[in-house]
């Protein structure tokens, strides 16, 4: 009886209910694409690329390929502290984080500032774009507690504190063992649910040696939008029931992006009993 | 205040002594059913009515010794009786079954009924053509089947939504023995709540809606259940793939009381649990759903009956883990008390207290923490409607409701187990809906019929209260003894909206209320048509109509809607228009049945500004809904081969549905220590991609047999005959190649792919009855 309802069951849902086919999207304008993060400790970096219509190929082999990718030869500088910076079109390759950006100025942001910053940028075409960001206060991981199951699994209880009187928005990211492979958890939340304790928990996905590093960023509201709208936008290729959303944006003038202060702390502990 | 009530009553029983009544209600012999729209003819005076929603009727006679009176019904024999018309009579009629030559006769005259009747844009199916027609694997279900009519889209597996006339699937008000059914959904949309077995009459109205309906904008789906056999005690039943159900009637006291109680429920979940248990690496989760319905009514005396009836329906979904414990359930609970009063041949009423909930729930635990999270709605209701038979050329309704409604808006609470975290949410929201109204069905000649009425609503909560007058209007004018004209009018306003942010319908939807802030939604239609009684047995019917929207709701671009205690901030307020073509050719008699429905329909919205001045909406202008299906056919035919075999066909042909597609993509590095995503959508326009045309033919047969002990059928369906793939939805997946120098990933190539649901589905049921 059990086998053939297996035989019933694989027959059912082995159907071929996918398949390719031909579409025809509507136009689409290529717009720039904007992404600043200004980080105490580390020079002003930014990336300013362009979006593409959907169907439209890279061609791999062309050697112009970054050139097609890049928004290249616009004037951009960032204002904090009474000074302009200008950043240069130069391409920087960070080995560190394998990240990637064509505007850069040595500049560090000084620790002690806590004021506005205000990106401007002036496209080739002459077109403006700008943006605005503000120092973030720092919230710190209270505690990581290791929990053991019966199997000798291990999970990360991560606790934290939210400020009461304010309204605060995170993102978590959670590895394993090294900074630079895929997160366990990466995920953004706000405290209209929880005030004052909070705790980030992880699966039974932790050995006995296992380094587990622990990111808090204290996010502002814009860029907790700008993600949550990144992550609907994803889901809403591919799964029926999720709504698609626009990029909501912090860049004033016709481009999508985002420029940001990141306000992060970060632990690391080895799993033991 | 009674004793002026009840003067006024009176008063209104001596308004139309100047001549005498005949009065009653009509019965089916075999089960003492009452019969709802059967026909009551006086030949001498070429007039008549028909039963109301209740089975009772009240017509005037002629001053006459002996006046000929006949009774019909469609299906049933006719039956003529004289009466005396120099005193009020009351009468109980039944009517038998007929036999073919008798349904053909009826049959014509049904349609007869419908082009004399001032009420037009209505539509309304048999339990024997829902049984009848081919369903997904063969489970009868009649919010499908009356999506066949015209101006309802049918197709579209995957979901119960109805979008009447260019409607959002928010705009149907769902009535279940007069309680409201806030989800009529199983599975995620797959079916209905509305168990096929336990229904009496079916009937939608899509415009020219009557005054004493209110609270929605597009749609009312009357459901009445089945007041059971009086009779004698029967059965009837079914095994199918996925469900089995059974019902059983009969009569408590024989003519005076009766009971009914009906079940179904799904057995996926002995399936999925077989499975789970064969292999160590399955965990399928535990689904199944059921539906209880149960009614009781009594005879008590003369002029009084009192009904009770009640639905419970629930969807239970789990998953159970070593360290994690999952389970979503869902469902309604509605009853009612009726009671049904004759205060003389010219008056009726009925009184009616109600009771509808619906909530879900959702708890979630794992090793130290739980979480629930459950929404919901409650409501209160007592009205009360009023039949009064001025004389043959004023019928008037009257009457009034209050409803209380509770909105639990996303009770959340969960914590840690050592209570380090906890966490809560929600609010609940009072919200108070009244209506009265006054309607007078008045023939001033024999070929003009006038259907007009005033509804007066409103709305009332903690911080605002609002008061509408609604117009209703319809009318009727016989062009010739075969073709009637007719025209409508209807303004509706509904208080409630239902927060749902995608096209799907899910579980998780919930009702939010008028407020302060959000004014109630509010629509005004016109629509003209002709109905066209070709030859017995033939009615065409053409409709066009035009509707305009008012305070239309949208949610803003990222809404959060899940467990938010600032949901008004989420909502963005426009309007909207529709118009629209519908046309329909039945045939009701000899061996080939069925009829065929066409829709050309445009609808519109737009102009939305958010509440909150903070979150935005970014499509400008107008856009189109994802309903606005262009052309919509269906082909629904019955043929009757022989006493044991029927065979049943219907094809349906859609405009496909519009969909939010994204037109561009770029990259998004993120910060340090995230991937990089090569590809995320850009989505700009809503609806800017109309997927391809929706079809699909399905074929059906039944074989009765006859046993001595009652009667049993084997239905065998065909869904998706020639295997149509049709689109449940499309996504755009990239094909990544890595470079170096810096290592990104890029598309090479995008390829667009598109899901269905069903492929050809065979199915068999087994159905009987005693």
């Amino acid at each position: 009886m059990k086998s053939h309802i297996i035989i019933f069951s694989l027959f059912f849902f082995s159907c071929n209910l996918e398949k390719e086919i031909e579409i025809s999207l509507p136009p689409y304008s290529s717009l720039p694409f904007v992404e600043c993060y200004i980080e105490q400790g580390l020079p002003l970096r930014l990336l300013l690329t362009k979006s593409s219509s959907f169907f439209s190929n890279f061609n791999l082999e062309d050697p112009e390929l970054l050139q097609s990718w890049l928004y290249q030869n616009a004037a951009v500088s960032i204002a904090f502290n009474g000074e302009k910076y200008r950043l240069l079109n130069i391409p920087f390759f960070d080995t560190e984080t394998g990240k990637f950006y064509n505007y850069f100025s040595p500049i560090i942001p000084d620790s002690s500032y806590k004021g506005q910053y205000l990106l401007e940028i002036v496209l080739p075409s002459g077109e403006e774009l700008s943006a605005e960001t503000y120092h973030l206060d720092l919230v710190k991981i209270d505690s990581v507690v290791i929990q053991f199951n019966v199997d000798s699994q291990a999970r990360a209880l991560t606790y934290f504190t939210d400020p009461i009187e304010e309204e605060n928005y995170y993102r978590r990211v959670l590895h394993k063992n090294n900074l630079s492979g895929e997160p366990l958890q990466s995920f953004t939340t706000d405290d209209r649910l929880v005030n004052g304790n909070f705790v980030f928990g992880s699966g039974y996905e932790f050995s006995q040696g296992d380094t587990v590093f622990n990111t808090l960023y204290h996010i502002d509201r814009s860029y907790f939008n700008f993600l949550e709208s990144i992550q609907r936008a994803v889901d809403g290729n591919g799964n029926p029931f999720a709504q698609p959303s626009p990029i909501q944006s912090n860049i004033k003038g016709k481009a999508n992006g985002i420029f940001t202060f990141i306000s992060k702390d970060q632990t690391s502990i080895i799993v033991k009993k | 205040m009674y004793k002026v009530l009840f003067l006024c009553l009176l008063s209104l029983n001596l308004l139309s002594q100047n001549s005498f009544s005949l009065s009653g209600s009509i019965m089916d012999t075999t089960s003492g059913e009452t019969l709802i729209g059967a026909s009551v003819f006086i030949p001498h005076t070429n007039s008549g009515t028909s039963t109301n929603e209740y089975g009772f009727f009240s017509v005037n006679l002629p001053f006459l010794d002996s006046v000929e009176v006949v009774f019909s019904y469609i299906g049933f024999s006719q039956k003529t009786l004289f009466v005396s018309g120099k005193s009020n009579q009351k009468l109980s009629v039944y009517l038998s079954q007929g036999v073919m030559i008798e349904e053909i006769v009826v049959s014509s005259n049904s349609f007869e009924e419908r082009k004399k009747s001032a009420e037009m844009s209505v539509n309304t199916i048999s339990s024997k053509e829902i049984n009848a027609i081919p369903m997904v694997l063969g489970e009868s279900d009649a919010l499908k089947a009356i999506q066949l009519k015209p101006g309802i889209p049918s197709g579209n597996e995957g979901s119960t939504g109805i979008f009447v006339r260019g409607g959002g699937a928010d705009q149907n008000l769902f009535l279940l023995d007069e309680a409201v059914v806030y989800n009529a959904n199983h599975l995620f949309g797959f079916f209905s709540t509305f168990n096929t077995d336990a229904i009496k009459d079916l009937k939608l109205y899509k415009g020219g809606f009557p005054a004493q309906y209110g609270g929605r904008l597009s749609s009312v789906l009357d459901v009445k259940m089945k007041d059971g056999n009086n009779q004698k005690i029967a059965g009837s039943g079914g095994l199918g793939i996925i469900s089995s159900r059974l019902t059983l009637e009969g009569p408590i006291k024989k003519e005076k009381s009766s009971f009914l109680i009906s079940g179904r429920r799904t057995y996926f979940d002995l399936f999925t649990r077989a499975i789970n248990e064969t292999s160590e690496d399955s965990n399928i989760p535990d689904y199944f759903f059921y539906d209880l319905n149960g009614k009781v009514n009594f005879q008590l005396g003369e002029n009084d009956r009192i009904f009770v009836s009640g639905y419970l329906g629930k969807d239970d979904f789990g998953f159970n883990s070593d360290f994690f414990n999952f389970n979503f359930n869902w469902g309604n609970q509605t009853a009612t008390i009726r009671w049904n009063h004759i205060f003389g041949p010219n008056l009726f009423s009925n009184t009616t207290l109600t009771y509808s909930n619906y909530e879900y729930n959702i708890s979630n635990r794992l090793t130290g923490f739980s979480f629930g999270v459950g929404s919901g709605i409650r409501d209160y209701n007592l009205k009360s409607d009023f039949f009064f038979n001025l004389n043959n050329a004023h019928q008037l309704r009257f009457g009034g409701a209050l409803t209380s409604h509770q909105f639990k808006v996303g009770q959340l609470n969960g914590g840690s187990d050592d209570g380090l975290v906890s966490f809560n949410a929600g609010s609940s929201i009072i919200g108070n809906e009244y209506g009265i109204y006054l309607s007078d069905e008045w023939s001033p000649k024999k070929n003009i019929l006038f259907l007009g009425g005033l509804r007066l609503s409103g709305f009332w909560t903690l911080d605002s209260h609002r008061v509408f007058p609604e117009i209703r209007f319809s009318s009727k004018f016989d062009l010739s003894k075969v073709i009637s004209f007719k025209v409508s009018y209807a303004d509706m306003v509904q208080y409630m909206h239902l927060v749902r942010n995608s096209g799907v319908s899910l579980p998780t939807d919930i009702w939010y209320p008028s407020t302060k802030n959000i004014r109630p939604q509010a629509s005004r239609q016109w629509a003209t048509g002709i109905q066209w009684l070709v030859t017995n047995g033939w009615l065409i019917t053409g409709e066009v109509y035009y509707k305009t929207f008012q305070n239309l709701v949208e949610f803003v671009d990222g809404a959060q809607l899940f467990v938010n205690d600032n949901l008004e901030d989420e909502f963005a307020i426009g309007r909207g228009y529709s118009k629209g073509l519908e046309l329909e050719i039945e045939k009701n008699s000899g061996k080939l049945t069925g009829w065929i429905g066409y829709t050309l329909a445009y609808a519109r919205r737009g102009n939305f500004v958010p509440i909150s001045s903070e979150k935005s909406f970014a499509q400008t202008g107008f856009f189109s809904p994802s309903f606005d299906r262009r052309h919509d056919l269906s082909v629904v035919l019955f043929y009757k081969i022989s006493k044991k075999l029927n065979l049943s066909a219907t094809w349906v042909y859609g405009s496909g549905d519009l969909v939010w597609m994204p037109t561009g993509r770029f990259a998004f590095q993120d910060i340090p220590g995230i991937p990089f995503l090569p590809v995320v959508p850009d989505y700009q326009n809503r609806n800017n991609f109309r997927l391809p045309p929706y079809h699909r033919l399905d074929l059906g047969m039944n074989i009765k047999f006859f046993p001595s002990w009652g009667e049993s059928s084997l239905t065998l369906s065909v869904v998706n005959a020639y295997d149509r793939r049709n689109t449940f939805f499309i996504f755009l997946e990239p094909q990544l190649r890595e470079i170096n120098n810096p290592p990104i990933s890029f598309p090479e190539r995008i390829a667009a792919r598109q899901v269905s649901l069903f492929p050809i589905i065979p199915a068999i049921t087994w159905n009987f009855k005693f």
